[in-house]
């Protein structure tokens, strides 16, 4: 197979993942139980029953169901996520202006966890067991503990005791820090655990010896395989490191009162506001794709096993 | 090694003994309410302190411990048999299965567990069971996914090939051999689905989606407690304690079943 | 962006008759007599993140409170239920009450530059009453509308096919505020967005609405035709408003003491006595009128088809205990379905249905319910005495209302009923309560007019068809006192009528009213000149920023 015959392939696949995604939300959300104009007036509306099956029929629920998927589908083809019942602003707006809050909390995190857990490894990874006890334990703590409380934890010490750092507002970077924190600790924990166990795995391979006869200094070693194993546990790791980061986002959103997509997507669930949902699996499953197709590029350049070979 | 699966056990029989009988050694109700007791501190009379209805914290903690534990289990559990039984097909069930099976967990996956759980609970409704179903249906594709590899794994070892030469049927291999090497790591990996099923319940209770009033569940008392958290530390801190002490153990026990498998230890 | 919460406080702050902004704002509360100065920008942190940010289609009270400062109305209301000039200068209305005059006044202008007139009322309740509106509230507002008559330049008649006591309180509300005619054409699509869009007459204009990045507001230096609620003449003293969305109680709290924002709204009960003795801030309360928060019986429904065991609810629960514990002694419980600030509440409702316990068990017995089961719960003929009133989703409830349910639940237990509380979704919610098919049902509703009782008690006002009546009972007595009511303006005879149907209601047990809930707004030590508008909403026209 050569290479445009594999990029076609691994196109078509991801055509089909986020095809099938989008098919699954529509459907899913059909069975939510309770009528779509209800649930859209609220339990406060005033609205007569007359009121009522126009908006049925506006929004097009009364036909059948086939037929409301056709008409979805067809509108996918062309880019058009409708517009939110909800909201009623075109998804894509909403998607935009949701985008960015999370995609940087979401680096933010991931930046945060790598270099704490990286460094919690390097730290401690092959020393006295006195020093791995404690960083395991914290590790283990972060990952113990819900997110959502962590938040409320560092919150209250961090804003509201010490005055360190903003909740929320567009005072820029020091208002990412605590929600970062939040998604980010438990990740590092993750990270740190997993970085630890293939450094101390490659800290008694033999070319180590090697490596320190030639004169390599002890820390120049650890940073260097290090590096080289947190880049590689990030790839493995890719797959939870997204479900984390988008799932933990939800709730670390919600705390902090930060826009993002996170916080729309509770409300458009719970509400069946059926274009939001769509728009918010389709991009999600869309990010996963693309994230697993470069990772699927980079891991044979990334991998210490083919490395190894080189540098033995 | 044997020390530190002491120690899991130390922290997990009394738990197991709280889910089982809450009432062994401390006799409170966690549902009465006394409303001249409400938002007491810690004290000789309620070693937990009271919530905002005079109703008893440590009682709470552990009579919530068993809806949160089963939570846990039971997801795991269900999420394990929908993995196993997908990741068998998929490996067993020959090219054309295996390819749909791998495309639909590819799918599952390429939502956030939470995302799909959210979706699930929404579809099925809220209440225990629910949820329950809810992440486990969330953690499916990952069971599965893991099953599949280590089928693979397995499947290409000699001596499953040499049983295949010598014409043993599928299924019985698949029973016999497969699906016996593949319980090893999948037990480890529920152990660590234990603890992440318990986080994702408390993560939906916050939500408001999870267990609902007046029964005692730890992400319900956890979501009230945040509240108060300036007033009345310990009605949130301590249901929250008890979510993090139970995933602690149960990871740690993983981490130990993991080190016994794989034969590595580290010091 | 969330509206998670969207819906969470629209009980209490959802307006039949949300007040000017400037109104009854004239008296600081904080009872200072400093000289107000210009300039500054208040932050204000809001409880809930808005859907849709047009208030002619949205029923959420926090729309209210960020568009009453760029929407003005034709009439403002003040504290004790007296209308004022506004946009319009005076008005008459027919004697059968079908027909309402206002004079505009002539010298008001849109923020886009557009003069207001006769027209624009008419494109604003034309838009409001069009089905692809899909208002879920204003349109209600309305009532029976019939049409708007432009009769000259600045004389505009509304119309009703029903005479419609209650339209001042409504034609005060920001629900019915104004957009500019021309913006409605040009960009009525994006209003939910709020933002830019949203072009009113009022003392602000709408800079941008960035979802979750919140809302900023501009003063208008244009504005002088402040309604005679307010306590200045001219534009607004804030140069600039930055609405904040922070829905974790704690977190707004925290922000408030931290001083990250000047302003939070709608202040946890919890926090309250703590932050009265915290010298940085202030907490400013007012209770809401309207219905307050009550809990209405289904009498279609056995057991409670039995009047003696609807008024056994009533006497088994110890509202003054629970309210005080539940809310920390800072929300008053009820006696009436009518909040005591609104008016037309009857006094004599007060102390009529005390706590007693042994009244309940009396009733229970003579009822029927005589027996008991292992579980301590009475039983007739083998049938365990149970109600269920089903438990809302959490984003259409407090945690306080559902801390507060925990409570009834324990205060019934006492005399032998079970109270359970089915979670339902909101979908399946909303379709049993509009088949009738709940036994009891919470809610809370803001207004200023008692119109109010007639959404609740009359039994044309069932949910099926646009009402909020779930109890099914169908009295000739309240049906007439309540429609006679909305057909008369005469004070005496209104409040007549409405002290009949709240002594009746009670009587009958259709309703076991629980709390009043009260806005509670805390802000810095800088901030001077924040005050509520007739429906209990913070006001900010005459706020300022010391120094």
């Amino acid at each position: 197979m050569n290479a445009v015959a594999r990029a076609a392939k691994a196109v078509a696949g991801g055509i089909g993942v986020v095809w099938g995604a989008a098919t699954l939300a529509f459907f899913a959300l059909h069975l939510v139980p309770g009528d779509t104009a209800d649930i859209l007036m609220g339990t406060q509306a005033l609205t007569s029953p007359q009121v009522h099956r126009r908006i049925t029929a506006e929004l097009g629920l009364d036909e059948p169901l086939w037929s409301q998927y056709l008409r979805f589908l067809g509108h996918l083809m062309h880019g058009d996520l409708g517009r939110s019942y909800q909201l009623r602003q075109p998804v894509w707006t909403l998607l935009g202006q949701n985008a960015w809050p999370t995609v940087s909390l979401g680096l933010a995190a991931l930046v945060l966890a790598l270099v704490v857990g990286t460094a919690s490894a390097i730290a401690t990874a092959g020393r006295r067991p006195a020093w791995r006890a404690a960083a395991s334990a914290w590790e283990l703590t972060a990952v113990s503990t819900p997110s959502f409380w962590l938040g409320i934890l560092l919150l209250t010490v961090f804003s509201f005791r010490l005055h360190w750092f903003p909740v929320a507002g567009r005072n820029g970077i020091t208002a990412l820090v605590l929600p970062a924190g939040t998604l980010g600790l438990p990740l590092a924990g993750t990270i740190a655990q997993v970085v630890r166990e293939s450094l101390e795995t490659t800290l008694h391979q033999p070319f180590m010896t090697t490596a320190r006869a030639r004169g390599l200094g002890g820390m120049a070693l650890r940073l260097r395989h290090a590096l080289r194993h947190g880049a590689s546990s990030l790839l493995t790791l890719t797959g939870l490191l997204f479900g984390s980061i988008v799932g933990g986002a939800v709730l670390v959103e919600n705390v902090f009162g930060r826009p993002g997509l996170g916080s729309l997507t509770v409300s458009a669930v719970t509400n069946k506001d059926m274009p939001v949902v769509t728009g918010l699996v389709l991009v999600s499953a869309t990010a996963f794709v693309l994230v697993s197709g470069v990772v699927a590029l980079l891991q044979p350049r990334v991998d210490p096993r083919l490395r190894q070979r080189v540098s033995a | 090694m044997i020390r530190r699966y002491v120690l899991a056990a130390a922290l997990l029989l009394p738990a197991t003994l709280i889910v089982a009988v809450p009432d062994l050694l401390y006799h409170r109700s966690p549902t009465a309410v006394d409303l001249a007791d409400a938002l007491r501190p810690p004290s000789g009379a309620h070693w937990f302190g009271t919530d905002q209805l005079g109703r008893d914290v440590l009682a709470r903690v552990l009579h919530g411990a068993a809806p949160s534990w089963s939570l846990g289990l039971g997801a795991t559990v269900f999420a394990l048999a929908g993995g196993i039984l997908l990741g068998l097909l998929a490996a067993l069930a020959g090219r054309v299965a295996d390819h749909l099976l791998l495309r639909a967990t590819d799918l599952l996956l390429s939502l956030p567990p939470l995302l799909l759980a959210l979706l699930a609970v929404t579809v099925l409704g809220t209440g225990r069971t629910n949820v329950m179903l809810a992440v486990a249906i969330a953690f499916i594709p990952v069971y599965a996914r893991m099953v599949r590899s280590e089928v693979l794994a397995v499947r290409r070892s000699g001596y499953v090939e040499a049983a295949v030469g010598l014409g043993v049927p599928r299924v019985v291999l698949a029973l016999r051999h497969v699906v016996p090497n593949t319980l090893g790591p999948l037990s480890v990996l529920g152990t660590i689905g234990f603890g992440s099923a318990i986080l994702y319940g408390s993560g939906l209770s916050f939500l408001g989606l999870g267990a609902r009033p007046p029964a005692p569940e730890w992400g319900a008392m956890l979501s009230e407690g945040r509240s108060f958290l300036a007033s009345a530390w310990w009605v949130g801190v301590f249901p929250g304690l008890a979510i993090t002490v139970s995933v602690l153990a149960v990871t740690v026990l993983g981490r130990q079943f993991r080190v016994h498998l794989t034969g590595r230890e580290n010091r | 962006m969330r509206y998670r919460n969207a819906r969470r406080l629209a009980g209490l702050s959802l307006a039949l008759g949300i007040l000017a902004t400037a109104c009854s704002a004239t008296a600081s509360p904080t009872g200072e007599e400093a000289t107000p100065v210009s300039g500054g920008t208040l932050t204000v942190a809001l409880a809930t993140q808005p859907g849709c940010m047009d208030s002619q289609v949205s029923q959420q009270g926090v729309t209210n409170t960020i568009n009453r400062n760029v929407l003005d109305s034709l009439v403002s209301q003040d504290g004790s239920g007296g209308y004022h000039p506004w946009l319009a200068a005076s008005w008459d209305i027919s004697p059968d009450l079908t027909r309402y005059t206002f004079h505009l006044r002539h010298d008001v202008t849109f923020t886009d530059g557009t003069a207001f007139d006769a027209e624009a009322v008419k494109t604003n309740f034309a838009r409001i009453v069009a089905p692809a509106t899909r208002s879920q509230f204003a349109a209600g507002l309305l009532g029976p509308y019939a049409g708007t008559d432009v009769v000259d330049r600045y004389t505009v008649a509304v119309r009703f096919t029903k005479p419609f006591a209650p339209f001042l309180a409504a034609a005060a509300t920001p629900n019915l505020g104004f957009y500019s005619p021309k913006a409605l054409a040009e960009r009525g699509g994006e209003l939910c967005g709020g933002g830019p869009a949203a072009v009113g007459t009022g003392p602000f204009t709408f800079t941008s609405f960035g979802k979750g990045q919140g809302a900023v507001l501009t003063r208008n230096p244009a504005y002088r035709w402040a309604p005679a609620t307010a306590a200045h003449p001219g534009p607004a003293y804030l140069d600039e408003i930055d609405f904040r969305f922070l829905p974790e109680e704690s977190v707004r709290v925290g922000t408030l003491t931290s001083g990250q924002v000047d302003v939070a709204l709608a202040v946890p009960p919890s926090n309250i006595a703590t932050l009265r003795d915290t010298p940085s801030v202030r907490i400013l309360q007012r209770d809401v009128p309207g219905s307050g928060y009550n809990l209405y019986l289904n009498t279609a429904i056995a057991p409670l088809d039995d009047q003696r065991v609807r008024n056994a609810v009533q006497r088994a629960t110890d509202l003054d205990a629970d309210v005080r514990t539940v809310f920390f002694g800072q929300y008053n419980r009820a006696w009436s379905p009518l909040s005591p600030s609104t008016v037309g509440y009857d006094k004599a409702a007060e102390h009529s249905w005390p706590f007693d316990p042994g009244m309940a068990d009396h009733l229970l017995d003579s009822a029927g319910w005589t027996g008991r089961d292992g579980a301590g719960y009475r039983t007739r003929n083998g049938v365990r005495l149970t109600i269920d009133w089903p438990a809302l989703p959490a984003d259409y409830t407090t945690n306080g209302n559902a801390t507060l349910a925990q409570a009834v639940q324990a205060d019934l237990k006492q005399v032998g009923i079970e109270l359970t509380r089915t979670p339902y979704d909101i979908g399946t919610y909303l379709r049993k309560i509009h088949a009738g098919q709940l036994a009891a049902a919470d809610a809370g509703w803001s207004a200023t007019d008692p119109d109010l009782l007639r959404l609740f008690f009359n039994s044309a006002d069932d949910p099926a068809h646009g009402g909020q009546n779930v109890t099914r009972f169908d009295d000739p007595e309240l049906d007439a006192w309540t429609s006679a009511a909305a057909a008369t303006l005469d004070p005496a005879r209104r409040s007549d009528l409405y002290r009949k149907v709240q002594a009746r209601v009670l009587e009958l047990g259709l309703v076991v009213p629980l709390y009043t809930p009260s806005t509670v707004v805390g802000t810095g030590s800088r901030v001077q000149g924040i005050g509520f508008d007739a429906a209990a909403q913070p006001a900010f026209f005459d706020a300022w920023v010391a120094g």
